[in-house]
């Protein structure tokens, strides 16, 4: 008995380590690959150059990988982790497997606030500020639809969820029919497929606390979230103030929602699709379920960010390519663990 | 621990002033209590059961615990003392019964704080105490509807509290399964901790309860011994049902049992004549109170004999032995060591329910088989 308790704790222990350790091999790896390749050694070394404050071997080679590919795989990782957990918490809190961000229409306001904030050309902090109020008020107005005596079933959320987005997607849309067709509107359309092509460190400056305070709290939280599924009683029952738990998450979540897609547009199936790939390799504990989406989050994000640059000579929009990832790797987990439930 | 309901008056329809569905309903209850909550559909048991909790408010009233209004007492302080088992209707299929369990102890860490070793350890505990721990790393999906009830009580003890509140814990379940359920809160009664369940089988109740609550469609209610308030007259005018309660007996011990026979016919109440007859009906109650009384002044003679095969049980026995001293006319001990076991042989002179109440409470006992002969005067 006691030798099988043993072995059981290595494995978590590798497990933990191989979700801490593979994103960062990956976003080496990364580094190394794109339009102008390069051998993982001289990205080790001009890395450790630029750390250790050692005069550049190569000016242009620091660029590419200091200058544009880390701030780049950076954001990716940030966003992959938010939006997977993010779902997640989402997922919970309307206790309803196919809630995301996508879905319950946050996705959506947070892009209208976004666009809005585009065609006045405010700066990205205002971009920040709207999209979070957007997303904000996007989940409050499908929560408000959905919520009937007994927390809404799986299909009044998503249909209230849908209306919602279908509501700020034509609020989107007025936006782009009113702007300047010659300059602002190819910036928007562009933006809205989402892309992580204009990633620099001053938007993650500004844009990364919001998403990481986001992440901190939901992964502090993550046992907790195991109340929020629970009926009205139950969850009272458990001696937590759950309408406190309830705020906490939402805005954590909203937050880490309208933050990414203010900075890369919007990003869909991540939410829904790693939340699900790790249910279906760890279990239903959210305990485990929050590290294990913001590894699997970010190293699927940027996989999916490192092909849409270096597939084909242009940029692919990640939206896309999430999608088209998305669906059949979903297909095949749902055929081989037969279905999902939370 | 004193868990007290004063004057509770609750009603889902807020404009109503008077009359409510629950009226004026007042008891209270000590450890080691098993209460049994009956009544007719739509009579209101759940409901009292979530507005003695504070899930639901009291219109009027209070839950009081120990003298504190409840509402007065922090959630995390409160759900340490009371937990809740609800019914295994909805299994939520993405814990372990493990998993489940652990989520008993969220009142006793903050928010922000991961469960700890020694929390594991209580739940695990739990299971054990429930004698579950097969099914500490299975599915809560997987497992059958009794397991699953099993699990809840379990993850209400979890929080280690002083009274437990179950609702309906043994409907849904088959022959085996209800036993498992009842026999588990007879356990935790015996342990110290009172015991509040609602229940759709009267004959639940007098196996196994101490005191029993019965709830009408008038709102009116009788809470007393439960050899007291479950008798043919009450569950006839509770239920609208013609029963009769009898006696089963096996080579160890006697079981009453109530056996609904026929249904009475009923003229239609008008919706509006709940408040009309309520007075009268009040006044009905109180006579049949006096009759109650005049009942009770009537005692027989009653043999209730006890073969003991644990001696742990000895204690416990006198302990009951004690307490009902004051109708013990006489009683004899004999231990019987060839065969280790203890002869006991107790004659009473009490009222009937008060006999069946003592051998009710003797016979929960493990390893305790026993046996009530009452005398025709």
């Amino acid at each position: 008995m006691q030798k099988r308790e043993k072995t059981f704790s290595y494995k978590k222990c590798a497990i933990v380590c191989l979700l801490i350790v593979a994103p960062l091999l990956l976003a080496f790896a990364a580094l190394a690959m794109g339009r102008f390749p390069l051998s993982l050694q001289t990205v080790f070394q001009v890395l450790a150059a630029k750390i250790s404050g050692a005069v550049p071997i190569d000016l242009q080679t620091e660029k590419v990988i200091w200058g544009i590919r880390l701030p780049r795989i950076l954001l990716a990782m940030l966003v992959g982790a938010g939006l997977a957990v993010s779902g997640l918490a989402f997922q919970n809190l309307f206790s309803n497997p196919l809630a995301t961000p996508d879905t319950l229409g946050v996705a959506s306001g947070a892009s209208f606030g976004a666009v809005l904030a585009l065609l006045f050309g405010l700066n990205l902090l205002w971009v920040q500020l709207l999209a979070l109020i957007g997303g904000v008020l996007a989940v409050s107005l499908t929560y408000s639809v959905s919520a009937n005596r007994d927390r809404g079933s799986i299909t009044t959320v998503v249909l209230a969820g849908l209306i919602i987005g279908s509501l700020f997607t034509a609020l989107v849309s007025l936006v782009k029919y009113v702007a300047d067709a010659e300059s602002q509107l190819p910036s928007i359309v562009y933006w809205l497929m989402g892309s992580l092509s204009s990633a620099n460190y001053r938007m993650l400056l500004l844009g990364a606390p919001l998403i990481l305070i986001g992440i901190i709290v939901l992964l502090l939280l993550r046992w907790r979230l195991n109340l929020l599924p629970l009926t009205e009683d139950e969850a009272r029952s458990a001696g937590v103030n759950i309408s406190h738990l309830r705020l906490l998450t939402v805005i954590s979540a909203t937050m880490i929602t309208a933050s990414c897609v203010s900075m890369c547009g919007q990003v869909g199936w991540v939410g829904l699709l790693v939340p699900h790939m790790c249910r279906m390799l760890f279990g239903g504990n959210n305990q485990k379920l929050v590290p294990a989406c913001i590894s699997l989050g970010a190293m699927l994000m940027l996989i999916v960010d490192t092909m849409a640059r270096t597939v084909s000579a242009g940029e692919i929009p990640v939206s896309i390519l999430t999608a088209i990832i998305g669906a059949p790797v979903f297909i095949v987990l749902l055929r081989r663990t037969g279905g999902w439930s939370l | 621990m004193i868990f007290s309901v004063e004057n509770g008056c609750f009603d889902y329809d807020k404009k109503r002033q008077d009359d409510f569905l629950l009226q004026n309903i007042n008891f209270s209850f000590g450890p080691g209590e098993l209460i049994a909550v009956l009544g007719p559909n739509g009579a209101g048991k759940t409901t009292l059961l979530r507005c003695m909790m504070g899930l639901l408010p009291w219109r009027q009233g209070a839950t009081l615990l120990d003298g504190e209004n409840i509402r007065h007492i922090p959630y995390n302080m409160l759900w340490r003392r009371i937990a809740y088992v609800p019914q295994a209707k909805n299994p939520l299929g993405m814990f372990t019964v493990e998993e489940l369990v652990l989520l008993g102890r969220s009142s006793h860490f903050s928010l922000l704080r991961q469960p700890s070793a020694q929390d594991k350890e209580i739940a695990s505990d739990c299971l054990r105490r429930l004698h579950i721990q097969h099914l500490a790393g299975r599915n809560c999906r997987q497992i059958s509807g009794g397991e699953l009830q099993m699990a809840l009580i379990a993850r209400a003890l979890a929080a280690q509290p002083e009274v437990l509140i179950l609702d309906e814990p043994e409907s849904n379940l088959d022959f085996k399964n209800q036993l498992v359920v009842l026999d588990a809160m007879s356990e935790l009664a015996e342990q110290g901790i009172a015991c509040v369940f609602n229940t759709h089988y009267p004959a639940h109740a007098m196996q196994r309860a101490d005191k029993a609550l019965l709830l009408d469609k008038q709102g009116r209610y009788r809470f007393g011994l439960t050899g007291e308030i479950i008798n043919e007259d009450n569950i006839k005018e509770a239920f609208g049902v013609e029963a009769v309660i009898g006696e089963i007996e096996t080579k160890h011990r006697v079981y009453r049992d109530i056996l609904p026979v026929s249904v009475l016919q009923l003229d239609l109440e008008p919706p509006a004549g709940r408040h009309a007859d309520n007075e009268e009906k009040k006044g009905e109650a109180h006579m049949e109170k006096e009759i109650s009384e005049e009942r009770s002044r009537e005692t027989r003679v009653a043999i209730v004999g006890a073969i003991v095969e644990n001696r742990e049980a000895a204690e416990k026995i006198n302990e009951l032995l004690h307490e009902y001293a004051p109708y013990i006319i006489g009683r004899m001990g004999m231990p019987y060591e060839k065969k280790d076991v203890s002869i006991i042989c107790v004659v009473v002179d009490a009222p009937e329910e008060i006999t069946a109440a003592l051998s009710g409470k003797l016979g929960r006992l493990s390893g305790v088989n026993i046996k009530t002969t009452y005398s025709r005067i």
